[in-house]
């Protein structure tokens, strides 16, 4: 479900000229642990509001999101949860596309 | 509409696109925004860009071809009034500007669009703050939920005993049902003090377009307040529609479970789900393998 709050950051953030990344789950398949719609907004120094995974390949977007922070490119990332990972112990499944815009700057 | 009006800079654009959206989520109406995640090989297609699709018709930003903006809107309006609600799907752009929905029919080039829908969350309305209604209200903001909370009797609906509510109205419960605003996006919920409260209560509420209306008992008292309210004129598809009994059956017994189980058939009803266990739906994993 989307977050009004997050909305009140990012229209905040464009008033005072700062920058925003937004993350949204466009598409998933299998069962991932978040459906599309789900989304996170990053700040500048790294911090963030929402969730779209919690452990379960957030750490791959939240890189691929600070790209989009210091070169504005939007992009898609592609997080696959079904492959074995060394210390997952797999309790997330499926693949989700995750879609990443600088929203305020 | 669909182009940046002279002079107008696409932060402008860009500011009101946010503050629609807000003001969606914060109870306006309701607004579909397509995005190009992907433009793929079909020219004109901005990377990124937005249009914001208004129920009402009329939109706001363009994605990069006329043609395409149109299809999108047609796209938006179908998700802005599609039950239950699709967040979020992934929507291909075909050569020539068609539109498809099946991953199965899309093609290598294709463009994608990420196409959402922006609303309020569900208004849980409670009428009847005893231990039903607490557990309703408590669990109902878990989940999201705005709640409202009406009761006749001020020392069951106050803001001590539901701090979770957005609203606690004590007063008559016709009175204060008729003030309350009833739409799409309502679930209205019927667990008084008596049968009498609950069907005033129901008599003010149904015809009024909520998404669920549900009233509390079992099947023979609740079915001779129905009769009842059928026999008075009142229209027989509204007050069929009526659940009730009234949740999915869990085996509810405390007014925990209980709210448990109303709220599973709300969320059911919201999501399009089956009810059954996810067991029988799904099918079990063949063991030694992760499910």
């Amino acid at each position: 479900m989307a977050d009004a709050e997050l909305f009140a950051e990012i229209r905040e953030a464009q008033g005072r000229g700062e920058r925003r990344v937004l993350a949204t789950v466009a598409d998933a398949r299998g069962s991932t642990p978040r459906s599309p719609g789900a989304q996170l907004l990053l700040r500048p120094d790294g911090s963030f509001r929402g969730t779209i995974g919690g452990g379960c390949g957030e750490a791959e977007v939240w890189q691929e999101a600070m790209e989009t922070m210091a070169d504005g490119q939007p992009r898609i990332v592609t997080v696959d949860l079904t492959e074995d990972v060394e210390g997952d112990d797999k309790i997330c499944g499926g693949v989700m596309d995750v879609f990443i815009e600088r929203i305020a700057d | 509409m669909s182009e940046p009006q002279a002079g107008e800079t696409s932060d402008d654009v860009r500011a009101r696109f946010v503050e629609e959206v807000e003001a969606a989520l914060g109870g306006g109406p309701a607004v579909a925004v397509a995005t190009v995640i992907d433009p793929g090989e079909q020219d004109g297609l901005q990377l990124g860009a937005k249009l914001l699709v208004r129920a009402a018709g009329g939109t706001l930003g363009a994605l990069g071809s006329p043609a395409i903006d149109e299809a999108a809107a047609e796209a938006g309006r179908a998700a802005l009034s599609a039950r239950p609600r699709i967040e979020a799907q992934t929507v291909y752009v075909r050569a020539g500007g068609e539109l498809v929905t099946r991953r199965s029919r899309a093609r290598a080039g294709d463009g994608r669009l990420m196409l959402e829908v922006f609303e309020a969350p569900g208004r849980l309305l409670i009428v009847g703050g005893g231990h039903i209604g607490l557990a309703l209200a408590t669990i109902g903001s878990t989940l999201g939920f705005q709640v409202t909370v009406i009761d006749d009797r001020e020392e069951f609906a106050n803001r001590e005993r539901f701090p979770m509510a957005s609203e606690v109205i004590a007063g008559e419960v016709d009175e204060e049902l008729g003030k309350v605003a009833i739409d799409g996006r309502t679930y209205a919920v019927m667990v008084s003090r008596g049968h009498q409260v609950d069907e005033l209560a129901l008599r003010h509420t149904i015809g009024r377009g909520a998404a669920y209306v549900g009233m509390i008992g079992s099947r023979r008292r609740t079915g001779t307040v129905i009769q009842h309210l059928i026999d008075e004129g009142l229209p027989r598809e509204d007050l069929e529609a009526v659940r009730t009994p009234i949740g999915l059956d869990i085996g509810a017994e405390t007014p925990e479970e209980i709210a448990l189980a109303i709220l599973a058939e709300m969320v059911m009803l919201q999501r399009g789900g089956s009810g059954s266990p996810m067991r029988e739906v799904k099918g079990r994993a063949p063991a030694g393998q992760d499910a």
